[in-house]
């Protein structure tokens, strides 16, 4: 088999020609040699990429649960199955792109077992909202913003709590909801429309506003 | 303030929150590991393989000499009886 030299790094030794012709030469893919490495089973070279890309990665699966047990859960099931699934990573993105779809569908999954569960206590008695002091404009803590952000956008049905997640937290547009969750443009439009009119409902039910002191 | 417009400031600040890290490397290892398909090896495969060809082998062996002995039992009513010498 011929080998070619990875052009981001040439010292890095030499991969497989085959391997070499998917990956996109456009795109900086400092990690490549971590890649590789991992492919052929080196274990150090993977955990590298665990730790560089932990951060990033329990953020995002933060959003989907606020329970740090279930979210370390949850990050190290995506780290165990991009590993597993590494061969099929081309390298024409930053792995970190690949990372946060596959953390993105483990989050979505998540919830969608978690609706199916029977919920044994009532909502109300722990909703977040009820424990709100009236916050002055931009003194409201963002851990605090971000519980009840969640508490809001967790009284939705998973589809439209994932887009609207995905929007608020990630900054993302329809665009990249639709990338990373294999739906198209159109339907993703839809549903955060659906799902703002629906938040906007609860928000206005709960009197969140009023709560926050945003009367203004 | 519209509501929708809160929600977005409210985003804004969640935005800032700093999540907790977890330090997952070791024990996503661990899993890797015990998930990751154990490789057969050959040598005892290959020691079991050669163990049931030496013995099919013996059996072989025992089985075309019995095969060579063996007569028709028809063969008893078409060849006149010898006549047995008991003294």
């Amino acid at each position: 088999m011929t080998s070619v030299a990875c052009h981001c790094c040439p010292t890095e030794g030499m991969i497989e020609s085959s391997t070499a012709l998917l990956y996109n030469t456009f795109v900086e893919n400092t990690d490549w040699p971590d890649v590789m490495a991992s492919v052929r089973g080196d274990d150090e070279a993977y955990g590298r990429l665990v730790r560089r890309y932990e951060k990033p990665i329990t953020g995002l699966l933060w959003r989907f649960t606020r329970d740090p047990v279930q979210c370390e859960e949850l990050v190290q099931q995506v780290f165990v199955e991009a590993y597993f699934s590494l061969k099929t990573y081309r390298g024409d993105a930053p792995l970190l792109h690949w990372l946060r779809k596959i953390a993105t569908r483990t989050g979505y999954r998540f919830w969608r077992e978690k609706a199916k569960e029977p919920r044994e206590i009532s909502l109300p008695e722990f909703d977040v909202l009820e424990q709100i002091e009236a916050a002055q404009d931009e003194t409201i803590d963002p851990a605090e913003a971000a519980t009840v952000l969640q508490s809001l956008l967790g009284r939705l049905p998973p589809d439209d709590r994932l887009v609207l997640t995905l929007m608020y937290f990630e900054e993302c547009g329809t665009q990249e909801v639709a990338e990373r969750m294999g739906w198209t443009r159109a339907k993703v439009k839809t549903q955060a429309l659906r799902a703002r009119r629906k938040m906007k409902e609860i928000a206005e039910r709960e009197h969140l506003l009023e709560r926050l002191g945003w009367t203004f | 303030m519209d509501v929708l417009e809160g929600l977005n400031k409210l985003a804004r600040r969640a935005r800032e929150e700093s999540t907790p890290v977890f330090g997952v490397a070791d024990a996503v290892r661990l899993r890797i590991l015990s998930e990751k398909p154990q490789a057969i090896t050959l040598i005892p495969l290959g020691l079991f393989g050669g163990l049931s060809a030496l013995a099919a082998s013996v059996i072989l062996a025992l089985a075309v000499q019995f095969w060579n002995y063996m007569t028709s039992p028809v063969m008893e009513l078409v060849v006149p009886l010898r006549e047995i010498r008991l003294w």
